[in-house]
């Protein structure tokens, strides 16, 4: 591009006490561009992100926009000079309206600060529209709504202030490819009017979708940037080669995961097989027929799911599929005891099993991942550690004592299992990026040794490296004879690790397969309630 | 498939889904039920109260004593009223009721003094807001957690009234007749009507403009609020000061009522105001709530009080009532959050 750019960031260096988030980092964008920041867990894309949205401001370095100095101080500058933002971490108001939390910070008011809700009723509804999403949805309490949903929302007010910059951070982490397209098309829309949009994403089949150039950052720095989406040489730049290598197909493989037939990343798999990609179905025959682990039997929540049927056995990995709303994290949540269950029953290593609460679900065994991170999972006033140890405790206590030592080791194993980038265990678990703190609650579950280990997305905002080795582990869990039940919105994570899935749709079980016969097709078709 | 010993089909097969809106189903699930009984808890506890009362006592549904009650009640209507915004953005006040007192003392003074009751009442009110700005300061500037910062100038605030006091009790006329009982409209005391229009304004305040919105937003989630460009410090500061600008109006009532200033003037209220707020349903997390249901908490607290003398009960009993009814409501409330937090994911 000749012009001149929209938006310049030249130098731009941030310091959290003594971790350095951003050195001397440069970026631009142009008005109508699409630009996509690439980098591993921690390189400092939020952070750049959240300097250019007045969130914080920079150490060093300046920014212009417009071809002006551009020093926003508050996000209230930064949302006046015309910069919108979704956050990594959902910024909503639960207890408000869909309609209230659209306008938030930006009402349509006549004198006095008095509201115009006639037009903006008439606004929210136009709104809601170009997200293909229900104006019913406006009158719904915003915690009432699916995360995925509220992060729908969410998008749409960023999209409502007309904005001259969007940044969207992950904001396809929980969404499934049917929602994601529909942001995709609005992206495209916003950039054809002119708009810029800094895109930050991990998944890398999406990448050619949504960017036209691809920005990457490594350690806080700048890393370099292509025009090319090719993998290798993103991944190089990112830093991530040593962990992942790229397969004959295009694929990522990781690089001590010697499996071939191990499905690709993204689209690169699809082709070789005519648009059909199929489980790997590692598990034996011998799993695939031990008794389960857990049966569920007609299972109903009133006016969330019902008649649910399936059964999770030990060393295998249950996929469970289906589109925002189908149900899937309320099954979950009802196998932990923490959604009411109206009929139906569980069983549980052979015995009825009637959960109360997730502390019950645990100590019998049941270890849960939660989709939410920030409400559901961390401990936002406690440390790293504390935060990893929290549910293995019980693990290294003696008569009720913590043993320090044993904890201490505890938390060290697992840090340089997942490679959790912290500065030391003792740091706040909120100082650490995004993908970071969800390594920290998966090593949580994963230390308290479960029988059956359920899984929320459990890579949502997890850079590719990790991913593999996340994958990894998991299949490694399941090897020594866990149950895991993986609910993914990713179709390639969910082939790939997948032995046995079953699609909801509106709350109903609508297909189920096992090993070769698991593929994309059947199971967007069940999702979306083509199949019977 | 053949693997597999549940019968996958088994949704599909049965008749079409059934809408999947929690609303919609028609059996009363706990969650409804909580529900039903968090929004009529209120109104049912007025009408028992009213009905149980009247039963008692021949004279409690007098329009006398009615509105007896009503004007006795404006310097709690008032407070809790601006607590109600307080409490919306997730914080508390513990000094409204010694802040009362004091400004109390000091209009009673001007009083003594012979200042016209304009310039007294202009006091009361600047007073107010000083009080308010400090409360507001320390908790939106300094991030002094509120329940800190006011138990501090709650502090602060009685003993400024003992000292101030000095073993002299004051007595002193109302500064307009108008914030006694004593005037009326038709039938009705103005000042009834003053405490009504004050509920009204603040409800259109809370309901209609961008600055209610802002007190919802930040008792929901205050980095949200930050996020969305709401200036965080300034609404809670600004809230505060309404607090104020209410407890200086009722400092005035407050004397018109009693007639004296003592060493512990006003202190009973602070109590019964965030028991008023929080009887009427707002949430003390913030977030939830309206001045309406504090109205409604005001109404229920005052009531019980006169009720419990009429009806010859031994006024021992009435601390243990009210204390005993504002367990059960907040109870519920906790309940409610509960339910409600395992049904929201539900679409
Ligand atoms: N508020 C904070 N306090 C302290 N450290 C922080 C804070 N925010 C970020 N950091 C640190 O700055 C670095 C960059 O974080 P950032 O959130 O920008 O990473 P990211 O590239 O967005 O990663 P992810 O892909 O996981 O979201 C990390 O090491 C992180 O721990
Ligand atoms: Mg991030």
């Amino acid at each position: 591009m000749q012009s001149t750019p929209l938006l310049t960031a030249r130098g731009l260096t941030k310091r959290f006490g003594a971790t350095k988030a951003l050195t001397d980092v440069d970026f631009d964008i142009h008005a109508g561009e699409r630009v996509a920041i690439m980098g591993e867990n921690g390189a400092g894309k939020s952070t750049l992100m959240k300097l250019i949205a007045g969130v914080y401001t920079p150490d060093a370095g300046s920014l212009t926009l417009g071809g002006d100095a551009y020093a926003p101080a508050t996000p209230t500058d930064a949302i006046r000079a015309g910069v919108s933002t979704v956050y990594q971490e959902p910024s909503g108001f639960s207890h408000l309206t869909v309609l209230e939390n659209l306008f938030m910070g930006r009402q349509t008011t006549r004198a006095l600060g008095w509201l115009d809700k006639k037009s903006m009723g008439r606004e929210a509804g136009e709104l809601l529209a170009r997200l293909q999403l229900p104006t019913r949805l406006l009158k719904r309490r915003m915690g009432d709504l699916s995360l995925a949903d509220q992060q729908q929302v969410l998008i749409a007010r960023a999209v409502a202030n007309e904005a001259r910059v969007l940044i969207l951070d992950e904001p396809t982490s929980i969404l499934t490819d049917t929602e994601s397209e529909r942001l995709f098309q609005l992206v495209d829309q916003l950039s054809a009017a002119g708009t810029a949009v800094c895109y930050i994403t991990h998944r890398f089949d999406e990448l050619e979708r949504v960017a036209d150039r691809f920005v990457v950052l490594r350690d806080g720095q700048n890393s370099g940037e292509t025009d090319d989406p090719d993998r290798e040489g993103l991944l190089r730049m990112m830093g991530s080669v040593s962990s992942v290598t790229v397969g004959a197909d295009g694929g990522l493989v990781a690089a001590e995961d010697a499996v071939p037939s191990a499905i690709a990343e993204g689209e690169g798999g699809t082709e070789g097989e005519g648009g059909v990609l199929t489980g790997s179905g590692v598990a034996d025959a011998a799993a695939a027929t031990s008794a389960p682990v857990l049966v569920v039997d007609a299972l109903s929540s009133e006016g969330i799911f019902r008649d649910i049927s399936f059964a999770v056995r030990p060393g295998q990995i249950t996929g469970l599929y289906g589109l925002v709303g189908a149900g899937r994290s309320e099954l979950a949540l009802a196998i932990c005891g923490e959604l009411p269950i109206d009929a139906g029953t569980i069983a549980f290593q052979g015995k009825p099993y009637r959960p109360h609460s997730s502390r019950t679900a645990l100590e019998q065994g049941i270890a849960y991942l939660p989709e939410d991170r920030k409400t559901q999972g961390i401990f936002p006033h406690l440390s790293v550690g504390d935060n990893l140890s929290a549910a293995a405790l019980r693990g290294v206590s003696r008569a009720g004592f913590v043993s320090t030592a044993g904890e201490r080791d505890l938390v060290a194993t697992w840090m340089d299992r997942l490679s959790i980038k912290a500065e030391t265990p003792a740091s706040p678990i909120t100082s650490l990026s995004g993908g970071n703190q969800q390594k920290v609650l998966l090593a949580r579950l994963m230390a308290t040794n479960p029988q059956l280990l359920i899984l929320d997305e459990p890579t949502r905002g997890i850079d590719v490296g990790t991913k593999r080795e996340i994958h990894r582990r998991i299949r490694e869990l399941a090897a020594t004879g866990i149950a895991v039940l993986l609910i993914s919105s990713e179709m390639a994570e969910l082939l790939e690790l997948s032995d046995t899935v079953h699609v909801l749709h509106e709350g109903r079980l609508t297909w189920s397969a096992v090993g070769s016969e698991i593929t994309e097709t059947a199971i967007l078709r069940a999702a979306t309630g083509a199949a019977a | 498939m053949t693997t597999l010993t549940d019968s996958p089909g088994r949704g599909a097969s049965t008749p079409p889904p059934a809408p999947t809106t929690p609303t919609g189903g028609a059996g009363l699930s706990l969650y409804r039920v909580v529900h039903l009984v968090q929004v009529w808890l209120l109104p049912a506890l007025l009408v028992v109260e009213f009905v149980a009362f009247s039963l008692l006592s021949p004279f409690f549904l007098t329009p006398q004593n009615l509105t007896n009650v009503a004007v006795n009640a404006a310097d709690l209507a008032l407070i809790a009223a601006g607590l109600t915004l307080v409490i919306l953005m997730g914080g508390i006040d513990v000094s409204t009721g010694f802040a009362v007192g004091m400004l109390s003392w000091v209009v009673a003074s001007l009083m003594a003094a012979g200042q016209p009751p304009i310039v007294v009442f202009l006091a009361a009110l600047a007073g107010g807001a000083v009080v308010g700005l400090l409360n507001g300061m320390l908790t939106a500037r300094l991030a002094i957690p509120s329940i800190v910062a006011t138990l501090g100038t709650s502090a602060l605030f009685q003993t400024g009234l003992f000292a101030l006091w000095n073993s002299r009790d004051i007595f002193s006329t109302p500064v307009f007749p108008f914030l006694s009982g004593g005037a009326r409209l038709g039938e009705l005391p103005i000042l009834v009507l003053i405490v009504l229009a004050v509920y009204l304004v603040l409800h259109l305040v809370l309901t209609r403009t961008t600055f209610g919105r802002s007190i919802y937003a930040i008792g929901s989630n205050v980095e949200a609020a930050k996020l969305s460009g709401i200036n965080v410090r300034r609404v809670r500061v600004i809230g505060s000061v309404i607090l104020g600008l209410l407890i200086g109006v009722a400092a005035c009532t407050y004397l018109a009522r009693v007639g004296v200033v003592q060493a512990s003037s006003g202190g009973e209220l602070t109590m019964l105001a965030i028991a008023s707020v929080v009887v009427g349903g707002t949430s003390i997390l913030g977030g939830e709530g309206s001045v309406l249901r504090t109205l409604g908490g005001v109404v229920f607290i005052v009531v019980l009080d006169n009720g419990i003398v009429l009806a010859g009960v031994p006024s021992l009993w009435n601390g243990l009532i009210v204390g005993f009814v504002i367990l059960v409501a907040v109870s519920i409330n906790g309940l409610a959050v509960i339910i409600n937090a395992r049904k929201k994911r539900s679409l």
